[in-house]
């Protein structure tokens, strides 16, 4: 008996060592946030396994993108963590300078399709000459709307804004007619993390024609008349007249409850990217997705502030993608998965399951599947033109966090425009040295 | 039993204790001093710089809002919430029905023993702003909706750690009162005496050692705790943010692994000066 139960043992173990196990991680899991990308890969993982003779497993996680960016780089601290990491391409500086991520050029000359990658995009996913993320996709920024509220309130649609007050005028009307309905939805706060400085912050600031790095000088900028009116449009929305909700913004799990709440025709515009379009909105998703969708929500691209000399519109964009975990015990391997990942049919398949803005030209040309999704087509038609990136270096994240207390101070009332603004220029100052900081008029 | 054999006993526990105990608080000490992040240049090759962090964090606000919210957490749901309220059952059960004891103790022991995620999932359906069982019940009397994590969010956090703790304290002194001789009350009770003066003169000199004991152990164990981070995630806009959840965010949300350590060592003195001022206190009443 005692011999058997020890065969047993030993066989188990070589099993154990032998089956090669390739793991892939990514923020999504089935039924909830990104459920699109688990549904994409259950499609064509277990081929690619049978192909290549190895297990491929993806690890699900659906949590805020803050913990599951800490989830990943304790992993790889530890010694540990996937093989293959899908994350947000403005991850990728701080993670190279850690150490954290391998640099897959050698991978890449072995993928057929790199070289139809845009440089924008492959800029995003290099860093000091090495690349080190294959871009998965990229997005632009706009602002959704509610129709049907637009109708019951009486504003015409299709509805595009020209400049800040006209947003404004929007919401006043939205909360006189609609008692109970949040006019706007502009993400403030540091509960929000990212997606505050991106889909908020950054999208007023930009439209004052302002920016938080000034790439003539290679500066932080801590003061400027931007910086001032983009504050001064935070207070007015949620301060002064209360076209936004406050409360909200600070709250617990707040980005999941404006979800919920726009998903209960509770808020009527909202500020956010491709992605809540494509995955949020969706039809397929369980939480939050809109049967009738396509009719129901349209969308206007964000206005400048309407000064001379303000942009027309403004987008920002981000972008996620597939990087390589230097503990990972078999890169061949871990190449042969990526290029398959890659392929031609993969990426359709991906984008119709969730469409987005194309980060190369063969998919991008194939005009039978990508225009055939309206949104994206147009979206990105209008807006790609005015998009712009983020500064994305290894202390851009320190500095996002200040500009997400800058927009909470302002909405909790917590201090004026000046004392934020002063306290923000003391903080970047710190962080970045005063050599590193300029004001602007 | 030989010294020989007393030490080698001890061998075992103290190994456990220098590699579970006494080995991370050093590392934490010497993380302190360094600049180490978790992600970027400074993860690979920290820099030491001393006191730096906390000369940081003695001007660093958000360091003085945890203080001061830990303090007033420590104070509402520790000493007044627990021990007050621990006290109060263990005295209003005391020399009572057998049945009526067994069901106090139960009902506040199950608050006890429920896990800790399955208790910030309870009360956060029981405190909702729009579906909280306490708002729907609210609003039959016509009390407009509060959104209790927004408008008192210290408060509430108090009121749930003391939900959460009572039991102990309660059991520690429904126990510590089964020690005090029954003679004693009944001699009591037959010249009369008036209730304030049997809690005064006999109840309270007899258990005062399990109170310094109860008051050390809730007070070290809240300043430590974490459950509130489920309820509020330390907002709205950071005032329920209490010492170990300001750590946290530095140490593991912003990645500041060196800061994040410094401001665990000084809540590690300040835990110790807690515990030297209870342990003099004690000391003092018993000379």
């Amino acid at each position: 008996m005692k011999k058997w139960i020890c065969l047993l043992l030993v066989l188990a173990m070589t099993v154990f060592v032998i089956a090669e196990k390739i793991t892939i991680i990514a923020n999504a899991i089935k039924g909830g946030k990104n459920t699109q990308v688990v549904e994409w890969f259950e499609r064509f993982l277990p081929d690619i396994a049978k192909e290549l003779g190895v297990q491929v497993e993806l690890i699900q996680t659906g949590i805020k993108d803050e913990d599951f960016k800490a989830r990943i780089v304790l992993d790889i601290k530890g010694g540990g963590g996937a093989d293959i990491l899908w994350i947000d391409g403005f991850w990728v500086p701080e993670f190279v300078e850690a150490g954290y991520l391998r640099p897959i050029d050698d991978i890449l000359e072995s993928v057929p399709c790199w070289k139809y990658y845009y440089d924008s995009m492959k800029a995003m996913g290099s860093y000091k000459g090495k690349t080190y993320l294959v871009p998965a996709s990229t997005d632009v920024r706009m602002i959704y709307y509610n129709k049907e509220l637009f109708k019951k309130a009486g504003i015409p649609v299709p509805w595009q804004p020209k400049n800040w007050e006209d947003i404004i005028k929007t919401a006043r009307i939205i909360k006189e007619k609609l008692p109970g309905v949040i006019p706007l939805q502009i993400n403030a706060g540091t509960e929000m993390g990212e997606a505050t400085t991106m889909q908020g912050f950054f999208m007023v600031l930009l439209g004052a024609g302002g920016n938080l790095y000034d790439w003539e000088s290679g500066k932080w900028i801590v003061n400027s008349s931007a910086l001032k009116d983009t504050l001064n449009f935070y207070k007015q929305i949620y301060v002064d007249e209360k076209l936004g909700d406050a409360e909200l913004q600070v709250s617990p799990g707040a980005r999941e409850k404006t979800f919920e709440l726009f998903r209960q025709e509770k808020i009527a515009m909202y500020v956010e990217g491709t992605w809540m379009y494509t995955s949020v909105l969706n039809p397929n998703n369980a939480s939050w997705g809109f049967p009738d969708r396509d009719v129901r929500i349209g969308w206007a691209a964000m206005p400048g502030r309407g000064k001379p000399g303000d942009p027309e519109f403004v987008s920002i964009s981000g972008g996620t993608g597939f990087a390589v975990n230097p503990n990972t015990k078999n890169p061949k391997l871990v190449a042969e998965v990526l290029k398959r990942i890659l392929y031609i049919e993969p990426q359709l398949t991906y984008f119709e399951l969730k469409p987005f803005v194309s980060p190369r030209s063969d998919l991008a040309d194939s005009c039978w599947t990508v225009n055939k999704d309206k949104f994206i087509a147009e979206t990105s038609r209008a807006l790609v033109k005015y998009t712009t990136f983020r500064p994305a270096f290894p202390v851009y994240p320190e500095i996002s966090f200040q500009a997400q207390l800058l927009t909470e101070r302002i909405v909790t009332k917590q201090m004026t425009v000046e004392q934020a603004l002063k306290e923000f220029a003391t903080e970047v100052t710190r962080i970045v040295g005063k050599e590193n900081v300029i004001e602007k008029p | 039993m030989g010294k020989k054999a007393v030490v080698l006993l001890l061998i075992p526990a103290l190994t456990l204790i220098a590699i579970f105990l006494i080995f991370p608080a050093i590392w934490v000490l010497k993380l302190g001093m360094t600049n180490e992040t978790l992600t970027g240049i400074k993860a690979r090759e920290p820099d030491f710089v001393g006191f730096q962090n906390l000369a940081r964090i003695f001007s660093d606000r958000f360091f003085y809002n945890a203080l001061k919210i830990s303090l007033l957490f420590v104070f509402g749901s520790a000493v007044v919430g627990q021990a007050g309220l621990g006290m109060s059952l263990a005295l209003i059960t005391y020399r009572k029905s057998r049945r009526l004891k067994t069901l106090v103790q139960s009902i506040v022991i199950l608050a006890w023993i429920i896990p800790e995620v399955v208790v910030a999932y309870l009360w956060i359906a029981f405190l909702d702003k729009d579906f909280g069982t306490l708002n729907v019940l609210l609003s039959w009397f016509g009390i407009r909706k509060i959104n209790w994590f927004y408008e008192h969010p210290i408060f509430t956090i108090i009121i749930f750690n003391t939900w959460r703790g009572t039991a102990y304290s309660m059991l520690l002194f429904s126990a510590a009162l089964e020690t005090i001789p029954p003679s004693y009350l009944e001699t009591a009770d037959i010249i009369g005496t008036s209730p304030y003066r049997k809690l005064k003169d006999i109840i309270l000199p007899n258990i005062k050692s399990y109170i310094f004991t109860d008051l050390i152990l809730i007070t070290l164990w809240t300043f430590n705790v974490f459950t509130p981070y489920l309820l509020t995630g330390g907002g709205p806009s950071f005032r329920t943010e209490l010492l170990p959840i300001y750590i946290y965010r530095n140490a593991f949300k912003y990645f500041k692994i060196g800061y994040g350590s410094a401001i665990s060592t000084v809540v590690l003195m300040i835990n110790l000066l807690l515990a030297i001022f209870y342990i003099t206190l004690s000391r003092r009443k018993k000379a």
